[in-house]
């Protein structure tokens, strides 16, 4: 059986190496593409992953039809670099030709045209057909530095460190970035470099002047790590693991003391607020409030590092994207949010969607992943490192205050006045007023509702049950029944939880 | 291979200073109309760069619709695997509850591997199962890839057979959902029975616009579904309801083509007529605007902006020139717009910044980006325009309302900018 794909989770490489190298300000990409893969990945997609309007160091071949049927490509990348070249739009800057899958697919390799071109000029295979963003990242990086950096490598200087990743495309890179930087200084460390957003690919071969590298992500970036030759550390995420991290990059960097002195700094001021929390009542709810996580492999060990590990939260599921061996793949998940939906789903827009066509209304959904519309330029909403910890934990208790909050009853006198439905959680359509007292539940009907009950999320059940109980009474109220029937609590539950 | 796009040499002008052609991914059009309707499971056949890109904007601003694809990797295709794998996916849509039909949408990669119609199925359970065929390479704009997904989905699923509806008249065009209503209301008055609005969420109104008395254009870029209503012997209503003197002669077109009493047409056509020359007195527009967008409707929205006084020196889009689009280009080279320009890149619409600059500009992302870092007013004209009311005078009222009170924003754009002095005037160095 050919695999089917639902929803995808993960780009291809030809989108890594555009997002990698268009990061770097004195490089410029021509793509050999047709116009969509120009568009989607400069401009459609990253208008909303990035915030940003468009990338400006792009520019496509624009496949068309005579370059399929048969002419190739390589005198349209040829007319591009030559046009680009006369505009002014190559100066100073590195040209690279990058392939996309349909160049690919005709069979597309431009090896021999770049060498014709101006020197320096070089041609990325992509690997579209076959690799993925993570991979794509990884390659793409380990490539800029055998090809523009390793032959002119320095010595390294104590104290300076680099950070390797992000790039384009990688969810809430500017906020987690902000942090590993605090604590790699903290630690008593020196930025370098932080590479390749912020860096120009003209200082690459600086990259060796560090004296340790820190991988922002598990996915990506450990190949130029090891290329480097140097001590590396993954960027942390969870309370121990952010306080392993400044100990054993203070110990690499020689730093010991100061990093201790930081950590012992860190939880008085920054994470007194998990404390505080974990002694006030908000910590009592962590043990019954259970979470889903879909993310990058980063995130998704992270969190459950910190929210299952240390805060003890019950983790219903939790997948990788990529997604590895004997994880839930889309299909999985999707059958999961439909069935039993957790209080707490960190992941994409497609676990969003999932959990809108099961009309999970007591779910609340966490962006941590894309893909997905997002702005997540600000500093302040790391979920590495010890901010990442107090920041999520926030966002937990916040969104478990507005579940609270939605579930309080609205005197109906005043929705039924203006024949409202927004009452977020629709209990404000059913009139309690006109009701004479309980109706008897036979034990069956019971029975189903208690079953309905137990697969929604703990906090929000005690709300449910007394809403679900008012719909259907004032179903049967409505037919003139004398008791409630399994038949009417089915068709309840039918129309409520497709 | 008879079932492939026919890979026909295009024409293209050697204008060296294109470099970035401005549209949406082409196969977006098709998608975006496709996820739209309702029990529709679109599998698309593609690699998974563009699977993810397509499906990341159809998830903005098409559907909350889950959608499938077969894996074509370099695996998949060397072993031959495009239509065994579109099966598989075929198979899967047409288990989603509810699903009548499942558009396969093809995309570059499959257009050039082969995805030929006859190896798929026509039906599965109770889906119809219609091939769109949208390779960016030879669609170039996302309009144009409407037109193909909404002409293959009608030669499906139109229904000739019954009566003829004689006084039901199809909208063609994506417009603001207020629009076709707004539309109706007048059109009943006049004596139409019933309208159908295609692209819509239905698909029994595919099946029903077979049967129509005629067929009315609100956009111009629906060359082949036009083409398939000739075919059909329904006759077609040109322009638009569009400003005063366009949304005049629509109404009395619409009458004579369905033989509506010319009198209580006439009537209805002249109050619509009053109401929208005092609605323009009312609200008169002054400035200079650049129309730069990338929908295909551009030239209808610069109509009705020089109708209300504004100047329009430069208009242009994504779509080729195309007999459709011409009456609205003479009508405005007549009334002092110097340039249109159809296929458009960023350098020309830049040039035009340049040579003509704006008190507005209503745009694609990467111009307005620009136009902004200038101080000058600029508005996407897909998130802002194309989704707002836009038909008639009660569209009119509110397209022009919003273009004044964009204009009257003008110091805010400039504070905005030398707030970023600094950024810009770098920027202004780089290009």
């Amino acid at each position: 059986m050919p695999k089917v794909i639902r929803d995808l989770s993960d780009t291809s490489s030809y989108w890594a190496a555009v997002w990698t190298l268009c990061a770097l300000p004195d490089v410029h990409v021509i793509c050999d593409a047709p116009i969509g893969c120009f568009n989607l990945v400069a401009t459609a997609v990253p208008d909303y992953t990035d915030a940003i309007p468009h990338l400006e160091n792009i520019t496509p071949s624009v496949i068309r039809e005579e370059e399929v049927g048969g002419s190739g490509t390589a005198t349209a990348v040829q007319r591009t670099y030559e046009n680009l070249r006369e505009a002014g739009l190559l100066d100073g800057k590195h040209a690279i030709v990058v392939s996309t899958a349909e160049s690919e697919m005709i069979g597309s390799d431009l090896s021999d045209l770049v060498r014709q071109l101006q020197p320096g000029t070089r041609f990325f295979h992509s690997e579209s057909l076959s690799e993925d963003e993570w991979v794509g990242r990884d390659r793409v990086l380990a490539w800029l530095w055998e090809n523009y950096g390793s032959t002119a490598a320095t010595q390294a200087e104590p104290g300076l460190v680099n950070i390797i990743g992000p790039t384009y495309g990688c969810f809430n890179s500017p906020a987690d970035l902000h942090e590993v930087r605090r604590l790699i200084e903290g630690a008593g460390g020196r930025i370098n470099m932080v590479f390749p957003m912020e860096a120009r690919l003209a200082d690459i071969a600086k990259l060796s002047k560090a004296q340790v590298n820190v991988v922002l992500y598990h996915e990506f970036g450990h190949t130029l790590a090891e290329a480097l030759g140097k001590p590396w550390l993954h960027a942390p995420m969870g309370m121990s693991g952010t306080t392993a991290f400044i100990h054993k990059l203070g110990r690499l960097l020689g730093t010991e003391e100061q990093a201790a002195a930081f950590i012992k700094q860190e939880k008085q001021t920054t994470l007194q607020a998990v404390w505080d929390l974990w002694r006030g009542p908000q910590g009592d709810w962590f043990g019954t409030t259970n979470v889903g996580i879909v993310a990058c492999g980063t995130y998704v060990d992270g969190l459950r590092a910190f929210l299952g590990d240390e805060l003890g939260m019950p983790i219903t599921f939790s997948a990788s994207r990529p997604l590895r061996s004997g994880e839930m793949d889309n299909e999985k998940v999707r059958q999961q949010l439909h069935t039993a939906a957790p209080a707490f789903v960190f992941g994409s827009i497609n676990e969003k969607i999932y959990l809108s066509e099961a009309g999970a209304k007591y779910t609340n959904f966490i962006p941590a992943a894309f893909p997905g519309p997002i702005v997540r330029r600000s500093v302040g909403t790391p979920f590495m490192g010890y901010r990442g910890a107090v920041y999520v934990l926030q966002e937990i208790v916040n969104r478990l205050y507005e579940a609270l909050f939605n579930f309080l009853p609205v005197d109906t006198a005043y929705t039924q006045v203006r024949g409202s439905v927004n009452g977020a959680n629709g209990t404000a359509s059913v009139s309690q007023s006109d009701k004479p007292g309980n109706l008897p539940w036979q034990a069956e009907a019971k029975t189903l509702l208690d079953k309905a009950l137990d697969k929604l999320p703990f906090l929000t059940r005690i709300s449910a049950s007394r809403e679900l109980q008012m719909q259907i009474e004032s179903l049967a109220f409505a037919r003139e029944m004398v008791e409630v029937t399994p038949e009417l609590v089915e068709e309840e539950l039918a129309s409520r939880f497709k | 291979m008879l079932d492939s796009m026919p890979l026909k040499p295009v024409h293209t002008e050697a204008k060296p200073c294109q470099l970035h052609p401005q549209s949406m991914c082409p196969a977006f059009g098709s998608m975006r109309i496709l996820s739209r309707l309702e029990g529709a499971h679109p599998v698309m056949a593609t690699d998974t760069g563009c699977l993810y890109g397509l499906t990341f904007v159809t998830h903005f601003y098409g559907a909350r619709k889950s959608i499938l694809a077969p894996q074509l990797g370099t695996a998949e295709l060397m072993a031959g695997e495009v239509v065994e794998g579109t099966r598989a996916a075929i198979e899967v849509a047409a288990r989603e509850p509810g699903c009548k039909l499942i558009p396969v949408v093809s995309l570059c990669v499959a257009e050039t591997a082969g995805l030929p119609e006859e190896m798929l199925p026509k039906r599965v359970g109770n889906a119809d199962v219609v091939l769109v065929r949208v390779p960016a390479y030879s669609i170039h704009s996302h309009p144009e890839a409407k037109d193909v997904a909404l002409a293959a989905l009608l030669r499906r699923l139109g229904d000739q057979t019954g009566q003829k509806e004689q006084k039901t008249l199809v909208l063609l065009g994506e417009v603001f959902p207020a629009d076709p209503l707004a539309i109706d209301h007048l059109l009943r008055r006049m004596g139409v029975k019933k309208t159908i609005t295609l692209p819509g969420r239905s698909i029994d109104d595919l099946r029903l616009a077979a049967r129509a008395g005629a067929l009315a254009l609100l956009h111009p870029f629906y060359k082949e579904t036009t083409a398939l209503f000739r075919s059909w012997d329904i006759p077609v209503v040109g322009g638009a309801p569009v400003g005063v003197s366009g949304s005049y002669a629509w109404l009395k077109a619409v009458g004579s083509l369905l033989g509506l009493d010319p009198k209580l047409v006439s009537e209805v056509a002249e109050e619509e007529r009053a109401k929208a020359e005092a609605m323009m007195a009312a609200q008169p527009l002054s400035g200079r605007i650049l129309v730069t967008g990338y929908e295909g409707s551009e030239l209808a929205y610069a109509r009705m902006l020089v109708e209300a006084g504004a100047e329009v020196p430069y208009v242009s889009t994504s779509i080729g020139q195309d007999p459709l689009v011409l009456p609205d280009e003479l009508w405005l080279r007549a009334r002092g717009t110097q340039e249109v320009v159809y296929r458009k890149s960023l350098e020309d619409d830049v040039a035009a910044l340049d040579k003509y600059p704006p008190d507005l500009v209503l745009g694609t992302t990467p111009f307005c980006s620009m136009a902004k870092a200038r101080g000058i007013p600029a508005m996407y004209f897909t998130n802002q325009l194309a989704s707002r009311p836009f038909f008639l005078s009660v569209g009119m009222a509110a397209t022009l309302g919003f273009i004044r009170q964009t204009l009257e924003r003008g110091e805010r754009y400039q504070w905005m900018q030398d707030f970023f002095a600094e950024e810009t005037s770098e920027e202004a160095a780089h290009a």
